[in-house]
């Protein structure tokens, strides 16, 4: 358990040493997402307690980000100014997302797919 | 420690934080998960109301719930898990993946940013808008880095979830898509946690792919964003 702690902790530290040095835009935290990819291809073992941890921080994600979005508190001006546009925005995109994703999906596993034992 | 001390500290504002989650996660497991019932949806008002009614500032507030928030960067790296455990699915499907992926990931940036700059939205709007696809906690911290606002990024991200889970599949029922894996990959990327969690609920293959479609979007994503920030 601590050692799976330990290890998202080094990912992200080593993401977040990344993001400084190189000033690269991308997260230090989605660095670390990519670093810890690479390192469970690298090293292959059994580790119950990282999928428990890390199981339990992405199922509670919701609670973390409250604290976050009660900032909006001191957006009032942005929200009353903008708000029409960006429900507008946020609904025409999500649903533009979905049916592209979904069709080029469905074009590309037709087209480069042979399905075997699907 | 005064009364006064006691309601700027991390005891008193993560147990406030945490109880008034926790009745509106109980509201929502009682709807059977409906997107509307999103506890985020009902808890961030009525925290809100409660900073206003004890006149505490937010920079205190924040200051106070801090190692709630901290928790966010272990759980992005946390992501990895699942992205690792369909590896052998991702090696199959390679290249639906990474063209839906990539498609999709362009219309959501394009379209967001494209139709709010019609509304006159100036820079630090734009920028929080144009990682909605992704997972909250990596849309305020890409939007934080293009100048954006964080706190705007998460409710925009939320409520893109919601729209996503309701819409998702009397659209692609309405678009005659059958295949689980474009139906789940799709509301991934699209809805990231709110749509996989509604994937979940029609599918197990559908909700594999739309977490799978979630974490690999919060890599690709902030990738082309930060390409976009140096370019622009």
């Amino acid at each position: 358990m601590l050692r799976a702690i330990f290890l998202l902790l080094a990912c992200q530290l080593a993401g977040e040493a990344i993001h400084r040095l190189t000033g690269l835009a991308l997260p230090g935290s989605v660095i670390g997402m990519v670093l810890l990819v690479g390192w469970l291809a690298l090293v292959p073992l059994e580790r119950p307690g990282l999928v428990a941890v890390a199981g339990w921080l992405t199922a509670h994600l919701a609670v973390m980000f409250v604290p976050a979005a009660v900032g909006l508190i001191d957006e009032g001006a942005a929200l009353s100014a903008y708000g029409i546009g960006l429900v507008a925005a946020t609904i025409v995109s999500t649903v533009l997302t979905l049916v592209v994703t979904a069709l080029v999906f469905r074009w590309a596993l037709a087209r480069f797919v042979t399905e075997d034992s699907a | 420690m005064n009364d006064a001390a006691l309601l700027a500290a991390p005891l008193f504002w993560l147990t406030v934080t945490l109880g008034v989650f926790e009745f509106f996660d109980t509201a929502s497991k009682r709807s059977g998960r409906h997107p509307l019932c999103h506890p985020v949806l009902w808890s961030t008002p009525v925290l809100i109301g409660v900073l206003l009614a004890t006149g505490t500032p937010y920079t205190a507030y924040k200051a106070a719930t801090m190692p709630l928030s901290f928790l966010l960067g272990p759980a992005v790296v946390g992501l990895a898990v699942p992205i690792w455990a369909e590896r052998v699915r991702i090696r199959r499907l390679a290249v639906p993946i990474s063209l839906a992926l990539l498609a999709g990931a362009v219309t959501s940036i394009v379209s967001a940013v494209g139709i709010l700059a019609l509304f006159g939205a100036p820079r630090e709007i734009l920028a929080s808008i144009a990682p909605r696809a992704t997972t909250t906690p990596v849309a305020m911290a890409v939007a934080g880095h293009l100048g954006g606002i964080p706190a705007l990024a998460a409710v925009i991200v939320l409520f893109a979830g919601v729209v996503g889970a309701m819409i998702a599949t009397p659209l692609l029922n309405a678009l005659g898509l059958r295949d689980y894996r474009a139906r789940g990959f799709a509301i991934g990327v699209a809805a990231h946690g709110i749509g996989a969690a509604r994937a979940f609920q029609v599918d197990a293959t559908a909700g594999a792919l739309a977490s799978l479609g979630m974490a690999l979007n919060a890599v690709v994503t902030a990738a082309l964003l930060s390409i976009a920030a140096l370019l622009l």
